[in-house]
C-alpha cells in the first residue's frame, strides 16, 4: 500500500459493535475485565498503560514509519525524555547532536545530567566528529535531521553504523520530514521520535509526541518507561491527531513546494544574507538531503541584513505569517529561536553551533505561496 | 439492569453497555459522521426503520444515544431523542405532531425563546397559540379549540415561578385527546417526574442543571409512551403510513415510542439539529452528578431565601418554597424536595439599584443562562428586556427592581458576604 492510503487507512478499523467508520474517542480511565481468568483479554486494563483511541494512532505512526512499535505520549519533549529513560542509566554516555533543539539540550545537560549521565554534544553533521565521540561506554546517539533552527542535516545510516559498531541505540528525531519525506529506521537507526504537535496533527491543535522502535526489544523498552513514568498521550490528542495524519503527504508536499519558492525568493532578495533551506542547491547538504530524503521540508531560515534589530523589525511588521512558537502547522509562523525557542542555550554554544543573533526561522504553511512571499516582500521593504 | 430503579443508580448506568470491544467504563466518544454496513441487506434494513443500527451521525449516534437512553430511564418515560440545544427539542417535538391549522393552549410563563417561537415563529407556518395564566387551570380547558393538539407548559413558570397543576392540566388533555407536553428543565426528573402526573411528553434544554456546569448546549425531547395516539384520527403523523418509510405506521410498528420514532425520522433527518456527540459526552459527566448537586443547589437556595426575606435592601423575595407564594401548595405536591433554584427578589431602590446590586457582586456571574454549577444573576429591566417600557415590563411580572438569581453551588457563606457587597452599592444608589 502507498503512503497516501497507508496515512488515512493504518491502524483504524472501523468499530465492530456499531461500524463507527473512525475510531471513537475512548475518554475512559478503566477497562472492565470478563472474568479473573481473562484479564487483559481484550488488551486493555488502564489507560496509563494502554487506551484504544490512542493506540490506533501508535499503530499508524508504527506503520508509517516502517517500525515495530510505536508508543506516544503527551509531549515530543516526554518523547525525547523517554527514548533517553529507556537507553541510558547512570554512568552511561550520549551523543545528542549540538543542534538539537533547545528543549532538548536542556533535559540534557539541567536535568539527566543530574542523575550521572554523561553527554556530549557532537557535531553530527559530521560523522566523523560523532565517530571521535563515542565511548566504551556510550548506549545512545541522538540525532535531529533536518536540526532546529539551523537545518544542518545528519547522514542517518553513517551514523547508524557509528552507532551500531559501537554498541549504541541511535535514535533520529524526524519531526522535520516525517516519514513521508524520511525514513530512519529503513536507513539503519533503531528509534524514530516525532513531536505530533507538529506535522501529524498539522492544525495548532494539540501537543504530544511519538517513539517509534525498529526492533521488539526496543520497543519494550520505551514502553515500559511509557507506563512506569506515566507522560502518556490523552485520547483526544491521539484522536485530533489521527484525524491529521489523514493529510499528512497533502500538506507535507504543499508546503514544501512553497518552502522551495519562499527559499528561492528570498535568496535572490538584496536585503537577505542568506538562506538556509535543503531544497537549494547553494545549501552545504543538498546532495545529503536529496540522498536519504525524498522531500526537503517545509522550515528554513534566513539572515536579514543588518542583524538582530533588522530582524526583529521583521517579524514585528510582517502580515499573513505569525509570530509565535511550534513549527509545522498549516498556518505560517515565523520565530527568533535566540530570544524564543533557543533561549535556554548558552550564548557560546549558540554562536559555535550556528544558531546567529539574526537567524529568522519561518514554519511555511499552506496558505496561497504568493500570499506568504507578498507578505515577506512587503516586510523586507520596511527595513 | 433491572434491578438497580433508583435515581442515583439510574443517573450512573442507564443507557449504558460496557463497551463490548475493550471493555472501556466510561462512554466512548464516537466522534464519527458514518457507520460501516457489514452487507447491504443490514444497510437497507437500518434505512427501513426495520432494526436498529447506526447509519450516519445526523439520525443516530451511539454517545448521544447512551444520553437519551439515560434520561428517558430517569424521567420514567419510552424513548428520548437530544437536540442540538432545548430550542430544537421543542420545535421538533412541536412540528413532529402539529401541522398547518393547528392549535396549541400554552402557558403564559415560559422562558422567551418558547413564547417567540409559539408567537411570532410558528404562525408563520400556520400553527398558532393561546396564552393562559398558569395558575389558571380551568383556563387551559376553555382556551381548547377544535384544532388543538398540544397542551404546552413549564412546571416551574418563567419568570413567575408559578407551578403548573400537571395532574388537572393533564386530565384535560387526556379527556379530549390532546397530548400534554412539559418544559421540565428548571425541576429535572430529579425533583419531578412529570409523567407520573399526566404529562405526555418532557422537554430540557440539558445545558442547564442536567449537564450542569455549562459547557455545552443541548435539549432533549422525552416520550412519556403514556399517550393513546390511536384513540382519535387527529394525530396523522403518528397514525397513518408514513411515506419516506415505505408507508410505516410508526403508532403500530413503535407503539409507546412513535411520537419519539417520529422525531427521529424526520426532525432528526429532514432538519438534522442534532447532538453532537462531544456534547452527549459532557452532558453525561454531568448528569451522573445531578442529585448530588440538585440537593446542594436547593440547599443553597433555602439558606439564601432566608438571608433575603431578611435583608433590609430586599423589598421582595418570590420561590415557590416560601408560604408566602401563590403556588406554594402546589410547589409542595409536585416538588416535594424544593422547587428549584430559579429566585427572584426585588433591591430596594428600583431600576438603577438593581443594576447597582448586579454590577457590584463578583462572585455571581452576570449573564443569562441558568442552571450552571455557578451562581449567576441578571437584571432583565436593564438587559434581556431593557428594550420595553415600564408598563409592559409589569405585564411580563418583570419589575425594574427584579434580580433573577440561579442558586450555584459555592459555598453559601461566600454568596451572602457577595450579594452584601452588592447591596450596599445598591443602598448607595437608592440614597441619591
Amino acid at each position: 500500500m502507498g503512503f497516501r492510503t497507508r496515512q488515512i487507512h493504518s491502524g483504524v478499523t472501523p468499530d465492530p459493535t456499531t461500524g463507527s467508520i473512525l475510531t471513537p474517542i475512548y475518554q475512559s480511565t478503566t477497562y472492565v475485565q470478563p472474568s479473573v481468568d481473562e484479564y487483559l483479554s481484550k488488551g486493555f486494563t488502564y489507560s496509563r498503560s494502554g487506551n484504544p483511541t490512542v493506540k490506533a494512532l501508535e499503530l499508524k505512526l508504527a506503520d508509517l514509519e516502517g517500525g515495530i512499535d510505536c508508543a506516544c505520549f503527551g509531549t515530543g519533549m516526554s518523547a525525547v525524555l523517554a527514548t533517553m529513560l529507556a537507553f541510558l542509566e547512570a554512568g552511561k554516555h550520549a551523543i545528542v547532536s549540538d543542534v538539537a533543539y533547545g528543549g532538548t539540550y536542556r533535559l540534557s545537560t539541567k536535568i539527566l545530567s543530574r542523575f550521572g549521565i554523561d553527554y556530549t554534544f557532537a557535531d553530527t553533521s559530521n560523522p566523523d566528529d560523532v565517530a571521535s565521540s563515542v565511548r566504551d561506554n556510550t548506549a545512545l546517539i541522538l540525532t535531529e535531521t533536518p536540526a532546529n533552527p539551523t537545518m544542518k542535516c545528519s547522514d542517518i545510516a553513517a551514523i547508524s553504523e557509528i552507532a551500531k559498531s559501537a554498541g549504541a541505540v541511535h535514535a533520529v528525531d524526524n519531526t522535520f520530514l516525517t516519514p513521508y519525506y524520511q525514513l530512519p529506521l529503513e536507513l539503519g537507526a533503531d528509534v524514530s521520535i516525532h513531536s505530533t504537535t507538529k506535522y501529524m496533527d498539522g492544525h495548532n491543535a494539540t501537543v504530544g509526541g511519538a517513539v517509534i522502535s525498529r526492533t521488539e526489544e526496543h520497543a519494550e523498552a520505551v514502553r515500559f518507561i511509557q507506563n512506569s513514568t506515566g507522560t502518556i498521550m490523552s485520547p483526544q490528542v491521539a484522536w485530533l491527531t489521527l484525524q491529521g495524519c489523514k493529510t499528512l503527504s497533502i500538506r507535507m508536499d504543499a508546503q514544501s513546494a512553497s518552502a522551495m519558492a519562499i527559499a528561492e525568493y528570498l535568496e535572490a532578495h538584496p536585503k537577505v544574507e542568506q538562506v538556509a533551506y535543503p531544497g537549494l542547491e547553494s545549501f552545504a547538504q543538498h546532495a545529503l538531503s536529496k540522498r536519504q530524503a525524498s522531500g526537503f521540508g517545509a522550515m528554513l531560515w534566513f539572515e536579514v541584513k543588518g542583524g538582530v534589530a533588522a530582524g526583529k523589525k521583521l517579524m514585528d511588521n510582517i502580515d499573513v505569517w505569525t509570530l509565535a512558537e511550534n513549527l509545522g502547522s498549516v498556518e505560517s509562523l515565523i520565530t527568533h529561536p535566540v530570544t524564543m525557542t533557543h533561549a535556554d542555550v548558552e550564548p557560546a554554544e549558540r554562536a559555535r553551533v550556528g544558531i546567529i543573533d539574526g537567524l529568522v526561522r519561518a514554519s511555511v504553511g499552506l496558505e496561497d505561496t504568493d500570499d506568504l512571499i507578498g507578505a515577506l516582500g512587503a516586510a523586507l521593504d520596511q527595513i | 439492569m433491572s434491578r438497580f430503579l433508583n435515581f442515583d443508580t439510574l443517573s450512573l448506568h442507564a443507557g449504558q453497555i460496557v463497551d463490548p470491544v475493550f471493555g472501556a467504563r466510561a462512554a466512548p466518544i464516537y466522534q464519527t459522521t458514518s457507520y460501516v454496513f457489514p452487507d447491504t441487506d443490514t444497510a437497507s434494513s437500518i434505512f427501513n426503520l426495520e432494526r436498529g443500527g447506526h447509519a450516519y451521525s445526523r439520525i443516530t449516534n451511539p454517545t448521544v444515544g447512551v444520553l437519551e437512553q439515560r434520561i428517558a430511564a430517569l424521567e420514567g418515560g419510552s424513548a428520548a431523542v437530544c437536540t442540538a440545544s432545548g430550542m430544537a427539542a421543542t420545535f421538533c417535538a412541536i412540528t413532529a405532531i402539529l401541522g398547518q391549522g393547528d392549535h396549541i393552549v400554552a402557558s403564559t410563563q415560559m422562558y422567551g425563546g418558547n413564547i417567540s417561537l409559539m408567537k411570532n415563529t410558528l404562525p408563520r407556518f400556520g400553527i398558532t397559540a393561546t396564552f393562559v395564566d398558569p395558575t389558571d387551570t380551568d383556563g387551559f380547558a376553555k382556551a381548547i379549540q377544535d384544532n388543538t393538539k398540544l397542551i404546552y407548559g413549564e412546571l416551574i413558570g418563567n419568570p413567575g415561578l408559578d407551578i403548573l397543576d400537571l395532574e388537572a392540566i393533564g386530565k384535560i388533555g387526556a379527556d379530549q385527546h390532546i397530548p400534554f407536553m412539559v418544559d421540565a428543565t428548571f425541576n429535572t426528573p430529579y425533583l419531578c417526574r412529570c409523567f407520573d402526573y399526566g404529562a405526555n411528553m418532557t422537554i430540557h434544554s440539558v445545558t442547564k442543571w442536567m449537564g450542569g456546569h455549562g459547557v455545552a448546549i443541548g435539549g432533549v425531547v422525552v416520550d412519556g409512551g403514556n399517550f393513546d395516539w390511536g384513540a382519535t384520527d387527529k394525530y396523522p403523523t403518528i397514525t397513518e403510513p408514513y411515506a419516506p418509510f415505505q408507508g410505516i405506521n410508526l403508532w403500530e410498528e413503535f407503539g409507546p415510542s412513535a411520537f419519539a420514532t417520529r422525531i427521529r425520522a424526520e426532525a432528526m433527518r429532514d432538519f438534522g439539529p442534532s447532538m453532537a456527540p462531544m456534547n452527549a459526552f459532557l452532558l453525561l459527566q454531568g448528569l451522573e452528578t445531578l442529585s448530588l448537586r440538585m440537593d446542594k443547589h436547593l440547599a443553597n437556595t433555602m439558606e439564601l431565601l432566608d438571608f433575603l426575606t431578611n435583608h433590609d435592601q430586599v423589598s421582595w423575595v418570590n420561590h415557590p418554597s416560601l408560604a408566602s407564594h401563590s403556588s406554594h401548595e402546589l410547589a409542595q405536591k409536585y416538588l416535594p424536595k424544593g422547587a428549584g433554584s430559579i429566585v427572584s427578589f426585588g433591591v430596594k431602590g428600583g431600576r438603577e439599584a438593581g443594576k447597582a446590586f448586579i454590577e457590584n457582586t463578583e462572585l455571581a456571574s452576570h449573564l443569562a443562562n441558568v442552571g450552571d454549577a455557578k451562581t449567576l444573576v441578571i437584571h432583565p429591566a436593564t438587559t434581556t428586556h431593557s428594550r420595553i417600557d415600564a408598563e409592559a415590563l409589569v405585564a411580563a411580572g418583570i419589575t425594574e427592581d427584579m434580580v433573577r438569581l440561579s442558586v450555584g453551588l459555592e459555598d453559601v457563606a461566600d454568596i451572602k458576604a457577595d450579594f452584601e457587597t452588592g447591596f450596599r452599592a445598591a443602598k448607595r444608589i437608592a440614597k441619591v
